[in-house]
């Protein structure tokens, strides 16, 4: 429920309350819409977590400078009686977690009413430095500028991270993934969708799918796996001395090219190997493919490729 | 169906005793209680073990979809009383029948209506035009089952569901790991079944929800790193 809350540390405000009614028709998308805004003001120490669980709609998470949390709340149904089954849970606690829920109230008495038919969308405004753990069903799940990381997860919906730092970690069973200038250590996974990543720094990346494409741009952590079993791989990345970049797939194919910081020792184990044009002295042992550019003299980076049934293409780029 | 009648019943549920009907209802309130639950899931592993993953054959989200309707009507079963479950059987055939009767009715509606579309071109002397205005959305989510039924019995299934999608996908790697298993030395076969073991048992002694979820994510983590490295200096525990 809206303004539920417990403990003393939290004051809510209560910014402004709106409930526009529109006349019930033949359309099946909702009639109903009940817009509300909180701000949740912390009275001892400042949030450090906030929880969001929405099955019912649309996350978004947007970090800025200020103390407060902001909750705005868009619910939509078919009509009054079923928007008030429809409930938003404010639960925060003494050690500085806030905790924000969706539901709908059960019971004989209501008339039924399919999934699609409510929705119930947030938007928050967080500061900054709070952590994000936030899950969607089928909505779709959007976080920008924080800077302490986070664990979002979907079974559907999109995942869409966009300026964030710290330790990150999402999971979706078949919602595409993107994540946008994120700098710490990233752990992203998922089933059945795509996984696109662009602009990444941090100590370690490791990304899979198992029936999905993973593409990455500009990535440039230390250690990178990525992994697919179905997918192809397509990365341009930078290395950096003694850092390793592993990518592995069962099927798909892989596609790597490499911004060198010093030398690199290039593995590639494929149906087919080409390491390019600028790759020499190639040497071929047990299925493998092994080659160092640079100096030999320096600590290199590790580059390890393999396809069990794909194609493996390698280039460096200058 | 209270907790009561269930523990009562648990031991033969779990031996394949109860008639379909006892059986649905016990199935179906497991489904709602986890005290219940749990305590058929412990009796389970005292019996035989959930040492091995399910085999999975058809695709993972049509399986979900009809493992998800199964439970959902289970899950309706166990709250309907007795003499309603009862009578409810006694329906079958004549719903049977109906349903029959329903269908040849659709059919030769569709036959007539068929004919009048057809009347009515040769009347205009020009076809008629499907128009697609609302091609349907595929909806990739492996919860969704299509079936109008309250949004409140939706939520409470999509963990179970996730789960189910999550466990399909390592049966698939599973099957994958033990087609290339056979061409392991003994070494890397003992590595490899000592970590299975682990992840399996990570698995099964998870709580249901997103607990067993990551247990899930994390045996796929692993067969997925299993099945695609074959010599190289990074091994199934990632890269370093």
């Amino acid at each position: 429920m809206i303004g539920d809350s417990r403990g003393r540390t939290v004051a809510v405000v209560v910014g402004c309350s709106a409930v526009l009614g529109a006349a019930a028709n033949a359309d099946p998308r909702p009639a109903v819409e009940e817009r509300s805004r909180l701000e949740v003001q912390p009275s001892d120490a400042s949030f450090r977590q906030v929880t969001l669980d929405n099955p019912l709609g649309d996350v978004r998470v947007e970090g800025y400078d200020g103390t407060a949390i902001v909750v705005e709340t868009y619910k939509r149904a078919p009509d009054g009686g079923t928007i008030d089954r429809l409930r938003v849970s404010l639960i925060p606690s003494a050690d500085g977690r806030l905790r924000i829920a969706t539901g709908v109230v059960d019971g004989r008495d209501f008339r039924p009413v399919t999934r699609s038919q409510v929705r119930v969308d947030l938007v928050i405004r967080a500061p900054r430095n709070a952590r994000i753990e936030a899950s969607t069903a089928g909505g779709r799940l959007q976080v920008e500028n924080m800077d302490a990381g986070g664990e979002l997860d979907s079974s559907s919906g999109a995942i869409a991270i966009t300026n964030v730092s710290g330790q990150l970690i999402t999971h979706s069973v078949s919602g595409p993934t993107s994540l946008t200038q994120v700098f710490g250590s990233v752990d992203a996974a998922t089933l059945w969708s795509d996984l696109v990543l662009d602009t990444i720094g941090g100590p370690k990346l490791v990304a899979s799918a198992t029936m999905g494409k993973i593409d990455g741009r500009r990535v440039r952590s230390q250690e990178i796996e990525l992994t697919t079993t179905g997918g192809a791989i397509v990365v341009e990345a930078e290395t950096s001395v003694r850092g390793h970049l592993v990518v592995s797939t069962l099927q798909g194919n892989i596609d790597v090219r490499v911004r060198r910081r010093g030398p690199v020792l290039v593995r590639a184990r494929a149906a087919k190997v080409n390491l390019g044009p600028r790759v020499s002295e190639v040497q071929r042992q047990a299925g493998w493919s092994t080659a160092i550019v640079g100096s030999r003299s320096d600590p290199a980076a590790v580059v390890e490729l393999q396809s069990r049934y794909g194609v493996v293409q390698f280039a460096i780029v200058e | 169906m209270t907790c009561e009648d269930t523990q009562r019943e648990l031991t033969s549920y779990l031996d394949g005793e109860l008639d379909v009907d006892r059986g649905r209802a016990v199935r179906g309130h497991l489904r709602g209680c986890a005290p219940c639950r749990t305590a058929a899931h412990s009796e389970s592993i005292l019996r035989d073990g959930l040492r091995s993953l399910p085999t999975l054959d058809p695709p993972a989200p049509l399986w979900s979809g009809v493992r998800r309707r199964l439970a959902e009507a289970e899950v309706a079963d166990a709250r309907r009383p007795r003499w309603r479950r009862v009578v409810a059987g006694w329906g079958r055939p004549v719903r049977g029948l109906g349903l029959a009767l329903g269908g040849v009715a659709i059919a030769m509606g569709i036959a007539v209506w068929h004919a009048m579309e057809r009347q009515m071109e040769r009347q205009q002397g020009q076809p008629t035009v499907a128009v697609l205005s609302s091609v349907p959305v595929v909806d990739r989510s492996p919860c969704s089952s299509g079936e109008p039924h309250d949004v409140a019995l939706a939520l409470a299934s999509e963990p179970t569901c996730v789960t189910e999608a999550y466990a399909a996908a390592a049966a698939d790697l599973m099957r994958t790991a033990h087609g290339q298993r056979a061409q392991w030395d003994n070494d890397r076969r003992a590595r490899f079944d000592a970590q299975l073991d682990k992840v399996r048992r990570d698995v099964e002694v998870a709580p249901e929800g997103r607990p067993r979820q990551s247990a899930y994510r994390a045996m796929i983590r692993f067969l997925q790193r299993v099945t695609t490295r074959d010599g190289m200096l990074a091994d199934a525990r990632g890269v370093r």
